[in-house]
């Protein structure tokens, strides 16, 4: 049994939820955080599900004759399904105050995706393509450095996240700004990092680039809607 | 406080859902599917000694995958398995190791989800090879080698896209 994967899971819950504890004390939660992470652990559930399901659609392997084939997270789980089957799931749960419940997870979904990725060092699975940069690091036993991809996407989830809990402490946005933005961020992360990532037929940019426009186009919707709040 | 019990009853609503989704899919599983095996050929059988010889003399990079029709993450890996060939070509050797199945079994699996790939499939009833060049009993294990025979890394468990393409650049850059 694999059991690194179960560590890079690990990594991503303690930071969403030291993400929302954090937020939580400084005045951002919309309800206890307890909920929050509830909701969020139930959203991200969903998308695990939806996302397996469309990873083994798409490979050919019919989930209904291969149930059993749905634990098997490593055999692959599709981005943009879970995304938005996980979105579509908090926005369900919290549609009574929709915009405060995605705002609340904003930062924490960010800092928690941020350590999915960080997660890699559990996984031994954080290099990229080849590189000369005076980090670029080398597997054992190989002469090739590369890019160690997915640090640098993690420690931009990280930033982002950071920058939007306190944007939401300071400077107080419209509701719906700081969910709109976490998408944004979410997908410009994966899509600047994802041309050092080895791929066989590359990753599914379609889905990275429809996040960053959703997310930058609700960051404009919602800023305009500022004055009616 | 009432938007927090209305969100906690959403929350075990959802909990519910779930396991309507979920059971049906596992009842499912009792059913099976027949797959034509009349057009894939008896594997041959190999053994270490052959194995070695063919990775020593190959002048392309080799991956050697060692799977099993009762495996279930080798059901997993096998249609990235199928891209990874398809898309390398001639650059990379693929070989499917078959170990502790039957021909039936093994047969039934390569029409299933190796139809199309140029992977060559041999035949290890006795599941030795894979522990005689450095690996273990558990499936699915994958072994990188260089042109020449020289083992590269193996990766033990399923293999996700990732890594696979990770794997074949090292080795194709030796």
């Amino acid at each position: 049994m694999e059991f690194s994967l179960l560590g890079a899971v690990f990594v991503a819950m303690v930071l969403l939820y030291v993400t929302l504890y954090w937020e939580a004390r400084r005045g951002n939660a919309v309800s206890c955080s307890r909920n929050l992470w509830d909701l969020a652990l139930t959203a991200v559930l969903v998308g695990v599900f939806v996302g397996r399901v469309a990873a083994m659609v798409d490979a050919g392997v019919n989930p209904i004759t291969h149930p059993g084939d749905l634990i098997i997270i490593r055999g692959g789980v599709a981005t943009g399904p879970a995304t938005v089957a996980a979105l579509a799931t908090a926005a369900w749960i919290g549609r009574k105050e929709l915009w405060p419940v995605l705002d609340g997870l904003a930062a924490a979904a960010l800092a928690g995706l941020g350590g999915w990725h960080a997660g890699c060092v559990v996984r031994d699975a954080c290099l990229g393509t080849p590189s000369d940069l005076p980090w670029a690091i080398a597997q054992e036993g190989s002469a090739v450095t590369r890019h160690p991809v997915e640090i640098y996407a993690a420690l931009g989830l990280v930033i982002a996240a950071a920058a939007i809990a306190v944007w939401r402490m300071k400077g107080r946005p419209a509701p719906g700004m700081p969910a709109g933005l976490a998408l944004a961020a979410a997908g410009l992360a994966r899509l600047a990092t994802e041309p050092l990532r080895p791929t066989l037929a590359g990753g599914p940019v379609g889905w990275y680039v429809a996040g960053l426009l959703v997310g930058v186009g609700l960051v404009a919707w919602r800023g305009t809607q500022r004055h009616l709040e | 406080m009432t938007s927090l019990a209305a969100m906690s009853l959403t929350l075990a609503r959802m909990r519910r859902l779930l396991m309507v989704l979920v059971l049906p899919l596992f009842a499912a599983s009792c059913s099976g599917s027949d797959v034509d095996i009349s057009n894939v050929p008896e594997l041959a059988t190999i053994n270490t000694a052959a194995l070695e010889t063919l990775l020593a003399e190959s002048t392309t990079p080799v991956i050697v995958n060692v799977w099993a029709s009762w495996c279930v993450p080798c059901r997993s890996e096998a249609p990235l398995l199928e891209k990874a060939a398809e898309s390398t070509g001639a650059a990379v050797l693929f070989i499917g190791l078959n170990v502790r199945d039957d021909q039936a079994g093994a047969r039934g699996f390569i029409a299933e989800f190796f139809s199309a790939a140029p992977i060559q499939h041999l035949f290890d009833p006795d599941g030795g090879i894979p522990l005689e060049l450095g690996g273990s009993r558990g499936v699915p294990l994958t072994f990188f080698y260089a042109p020449g025979g020289e083992l590269v890394n193996l990766h033990s468990g399923v293999i996700d896209e990732r890594t696979l393409a990770l794997q074949i650049d090292e080795i194709l850059s030796r």
